[in-house]
């Protein structure tokens, strides 16, 4: 059996930084394994702009952005085996992966860095009556066709779902001559970044009808058309406000679900909110010397944050690597009043951390507060909150006692 | 004018059953599929229980041919090489009502030869599966599960194999009865001639049956709508556990594991005018929700993964409109036709049994040679997600295509999806890789392989973009180019 | 006038309450940073945007190279250039910021690859 101090799972955006951090931290033997031919992750079919700003301080494309991780893990000498899918991952991090090149592998890892990315919603998971005719795809697949493999999956588009990789399809399609006849999200307010309704549906006369739903889908081949509903606060449907609305392609974009097989195969526990593993500030899961980050671990709003939490991630990996274990984080973080998930949610409450939370609903003039007991950390005044945003604190140490759990809410 | 001794209209499970048993015999057979493969209506859409033949009136075919059937099957796997397993089956009661009707079913499985049917107390409940519900039940060891598209098409492969001809794409539209004894069919891709006509028509026998020349029967439509759960669900379901029948001596929703570790909710029941119409409904779902959470606690939104439909062809009486068994009969007025109407559940039990039956009527009529090359056995491609670490090894050394994963929920390598694509029966669609693989029937549906999956088909068959087909008929998958048009 | 303005410029998308009298803009309040304030300017005068498409790539391990502008253009003429740039078709190998249309029909602008395209074996 082969080893290696690190073995990371998937070369996409928070793979290959966190790749690049381990060996600045001194990690020598790292493995990153790819499922797919090239590095990148997702960001290859992402080739509209607007990434990096944070990060690099301009505004790239997906293939750009990863381009310049790939650069530097080429630079760096990083062992890298692309076409190359892992199939199990075991507690005790004996990692199996298939690859056409390596045949089987098997690897026994002293860390193992989970940075699988996430998966779309499908339809079937929101179970939407109807036919299944062709011409029903979910955002990714559609991007996937027209982005990489040149291929135009129709004309007459209606959307589901106001999350950005949909809305950000509304525009690609509308560029290469489909008509988008509508974007409709079931819940009152949209689940994108406003910069995308604004630049996506907006500058395209794309109308967004929030509060409605797809209730039948119909054609037997290839789609003939789909009828949306108004929907009351419950999201279910209010009858006699249907409409039918002729169209050959149906694009979902109902949200996005950590990739967690692989975790759960290792005995990693999952967090019913985020569908992502349990961590604690140093993205270590329940199993020791099983980190997750990125995608995997919750669904972020922009990649830029995805590498520094990948970074975030490395620095404890090194130390865990390098030293053999990490502090004990035995605080919980739980999530209070109006707040749908925390990451991490355990700390040792005696190192900085970053804290990450999403908003249940949009929210006007607000505080998020953060408190130990009845110690305020840390409080924090915003103009808005939206659920479509990350919203991320960084915690200083010396704010922190190491004698209480951790509420977070937005007040 | 292709010319046949016999062809099979129809290439469902039966259609399929009697096309291979028919190619034991020196004979010349054809079988005309309407549809893009074999099993794409009622033999693909249901539970896919291999029934064990207690629900039916003693002595009818129904009976008859699904214990015929259900005994036969561990040697039907074995040769067909389909995923199939005997879990036998429990039907739970909770009140004296269903004690009555349970035992009276138990008296009925005895009469039509089911073996081992026994009523048992919650203490043996425990034993076999402690998340069913009731407090007694009726255990009947010979039910299984199986995978009704492996299974049909291993049928259709077989038949190849032995000498039976496909045409998919070939609806019968009309038929005329020659001065020599001859048929002359007329479809969509042409006219064959045959002495010989089966009607295994499915959802449409009864129009065939007209057509042929033997009017009068009626054909309704039975819909049934289920949920398909993630085999995280399925880890809870080791065995079908069904509730004790109702009045109407038919089970309400129940759960099924499925051969490959899915659990499968449903099927509701209601008459349709058209067969062929697989729409869920939203009252539908709500209602398998309602009911399937009664019977299987695990019955939750998370596990959502798909939803169908599926029809059986009930053949009813005219005037009363009560259900009538198996219709396999040959008239000596109407020469050259085997008829089958109202095929339904056992039928996917009962397919070999029926072919069987369909092959004795022929005897009757001429003597049949038997044809010395014809061998019963058929060979999947090894699937390397069932395999030991091993034998992967071994599978990519011999094939380095086994190495890629391109269908990551269900573990599907490019060498079983390039082998899938060049299928005996020449099927191109992206449904057809996809029951024959398994790929994109994960949580995931297909977002991370079908891109990969029809690129393959694209690359494999050098096919264009707007040829490319999702399923039956005119599914166009795509529209053409983004960029450079034609020349692309 | 007054109006609100989402402004586009970073992932903030701030929602900026703007008092203003045709291209004149007299307050600007919701904005973060500085960068509101000229968005909103430029909002009222000549508001531009960048696009981002493909390009056909004969030869390459890929059918597509990606492109983008290398400046926003006026929004009026986004459909034109999606035109120009359609006419285009690459050969293999390209890289990352190889120039498409330098220029693009005059708006100051290019059209740059963001996808390195490696020659097919």
């Amino acid at each position: 059996m082969m080893h290696r101090q690190a073995v990371i799972v998937g070369g996409g955006p928070a793979g290959l930084a966190a790749a690049l951090r381990l060996r600045e931290k001194g990690v020598q033997d790292i493995l990153v394994l790819e499922r797919e031919q090239l590095l990148g992750g997702i960001l290859r079919q992402c080739i509209h702009d607007g990434f990096g700003l944070t990060r690099f301080g301009e505004s790239l494309s997906g293939p750009e952005y990863a381009q310049r991780f790939i650069d530097r893990v080429k630079a760096a000498n990083l062992e890298c085996l692309t076409d190359c899918t892992v199939l199990d991952i075991t507690p005790e991090k004996v990692v199996t992966a298939a690859s056409r090149a390596k045949g089987l592998l098997q690897i026994q890892a002293d860390a193992v860095l989970l940075t699988m990315g996430c998966r779309e919603r499908t339809r079937g998971a929101l179970a939407t009556p109807g036919t299944r005719p062709a011409g029903v795809y979910t955002a990714g697949v559609a991007q996937n066709y027209i982005n990489l493999q040149n291929i135009m999956v129709g004309h007459e588009v209606v959307i589901l779902g106001s999350g950005d990789i949909g809305l950000i399809m509304a525009r690609r399609m509308t560029l290469e001559g489909a008509h988008v006849k509508g974007v409709y999200e079931v819940q009152p307010y949209p689940s994108g970044l406003p910069r995308n309704i604004e630049q996506c549906l907006n500058d395209y006369g794309i109308p967004l009808h929030l509060s409605h739903t797809v209730v039948d889908i119909r054609g037997r081949e290839r789609l003939t058309s789909v009828v949306v509903a108004q929907c009351d606060e419950r999201f279910r449907p209010i009858p006699g406000t249907e409409e039918e609305i002729p169209c050959d392609t149906l694009i979902l974009s109902v949200g996005l679900i950590p990739e967690n097989e692989l975790s759960l195969a290792a005995g990693v526990e999952l967090d019913a909110r985020t569908r992502g593993a349990f961590v604690d500030e140093h993205c270590q899961t329940q199993v020791p010397g099983i980190f997750a980050a990125g995608n995997v671990l919750h669904v972020h709003d922009l990649v830029d944050f995805v590498s520094l939490e990948a970074e975030a991630l490395a620095d404890s990996a090194a130390e865990y690597i390098l030293k053999g274990s990490l502090p004990a984080c035995c605080l919980e973080v739980r999530a209070g009043q109006n707040v749908g998930h925390v990451i991490p949610q355990r700390i040792s409450g005696t190192r900085s951390f970053t804290l990450s939370l999403r908003v249940r609903q949009p929210l006007t003039d607000v505080s998020v507060v953060v408190r130990q007991g009845d110690r305020e950390v840390l409080r924090k005044k915003m103009r808005k909150a939206l659920p479509a945003e990350m919203i991320q604190l960084p915690i200083r140490a010396e704010k922190l006692t190491d004698s209480a759990d951790m509420e977070v809410y937005v007040e | 004018m292709r010319d046949y001794d016999i062809i099979i209209i129809g290439g469902g499970v039966v259609g399929s059953a009697i096309a291979r048993e028919l190619t034991r015999y020196q004979l010349r057979v054809g079988v005309l599929e309407k549809e893009s493969d074999v099993c794409t209506h009622t033999s693909g859409r249901n539970t896919g229980m291999l029934h064990a033949g207690f629900l039916y009136k003693t002595g009818s075919l129904k009976a008859q041919c699904c214990v015929e059937g259900n005994r036969e099957f561990d040697q039907v796997a074995r040769e067909l090489d389909v995923p199939f397993k005997r879990t036998g089956k429990l039907i739970v009661g909770f009140t004296e009502e269903h004690r009555q009707r349970l035992l009276t079913m138990l008296e009925r499985g005895k009469a039509n030869g089911v073996p081992g049917m026994e009523l048992i107390d919650r203490k043996r409940m425990d034993e076999i599966d402690p998340s069913a519900g009731g407090n007694f039940a009726i255990f009947c060891p010979s039910s299984g599960i199986l995978d009704p598209f492996t299974y049909t098409v291993a049928l259709a492969e077989n038949a190849v194999k032995n000498g039976a001809a496909y045409h998919l794409y070939t609806e019968v539209t009309g038929s005329e009865y020659l001065p020599d004894g001859r048929h002359v069919l007329h479809t969509t891709k042409g006219d064959f001639t045959c002495r010989w006509v089966v009607n295994s028509a499915g959802l449409n026998s009864a129009k065939i049956s007209e057509m042929l020349g033997i009017p009068g029967y009626v054909i309704q439509p039975v819909k049934g709508e289920y949920f398909v759960l993630d085999k995280k669900a399925g880890a809870f379901a080791k065995i079908p556990v069904y509730p004790a029948p109702t009045e109407r001596n038919t089970f309400d929703t129940h759960a099924t594991p499925t051969v490959d570790g899915n659990v499968l909710v449903g099927p509701n029941s209601f008459n349709v005018e058209d067969g062929e119409d697989y729409s869920v409904r939203q009252t539908g779902m709500d209602g398998l929700q309602e009911s399937g959470a009664r019977m299987f606690k695990h019955m939750k939104r998370e596990y959502y993964i798909r939803t169908f439909a599926g029809a059986r062809p009930k053949r009813v009486d005219p005037a009363t409109g009560e259900i009538q068994d198996f219709l396999i009969e040959r008239r000596d007025e109407v020469p050259g036709v085997i008829n089958l109407v109202g095929i339904e559940s056992p039928g996917l039990t009962s397919a070999l049994p029926i072919a069987r039956r369909v092959v004795k009527l022929l005897q009757e009529k001429e003597t049949l040679t038997p044809n010395p090359a014809f061998d019963p056995i058929r060979r999947g491609v090894p699937r390397f997600h069932e395999a030991s670490c091993e034998e992967q090894a071994r599978l990519i050394a011999e094939n380095p295509d086994y190495g890629e994963i391109i269908c990551r929920c269900e573990t599907i390598t490019r060498a079983e999806i390039v082998a899938a694509i060049h299928n005996p029966l020449g099927v191109c669609t992206v449904n057809g890789i996809k029951v024959r693989t398994r790929a994109s029937m994960g949580r995931c549906q297909g977002g991370y392989c079908e891109t990969r999956i029809t690129a393959l088909i694209r690359e494999e068959l050098g096919k264009a973009v707007t040829d490319m087909r999702l399923g039956n008929g005119e599914s166009t998958m795509f529209t053409g180019y983004v960029k450079g048009g034609e020349q692309a | 006038m007054k109006r609100t303005f989402t402004c586009i410029v970073c992932p903030n998308g701030c929602e900026i309450e703007a008092e203003y009298e045709g291209t004149e803009v007299f307050s600007v309040t919701g904005n973060l940073c500085p960068k509101g304030k000229a968005y909103v300017t430029q909002e009222l005068v000549d508001p531009r945007r960048t696009i981002a498409t493909s390009v056909r790539v004969e030869g390459g391990t890929l059918p597509l190279a990606s492109v983008r502008l290398t400046r926003p253009i006026p929004k009026a003429r986004i459909f034109d250039v999606m035109r120009e740039i359609n006419r285009q078709t690459l050969t293999a190998p390209v890289r990352i910021g190889d120039v498409v249309i330098r220029d693009v029909l005059g708006l100051g602008s290019d059209v740059i690859v963001t996808k390195h395209i490696e020659k097919a074996q």
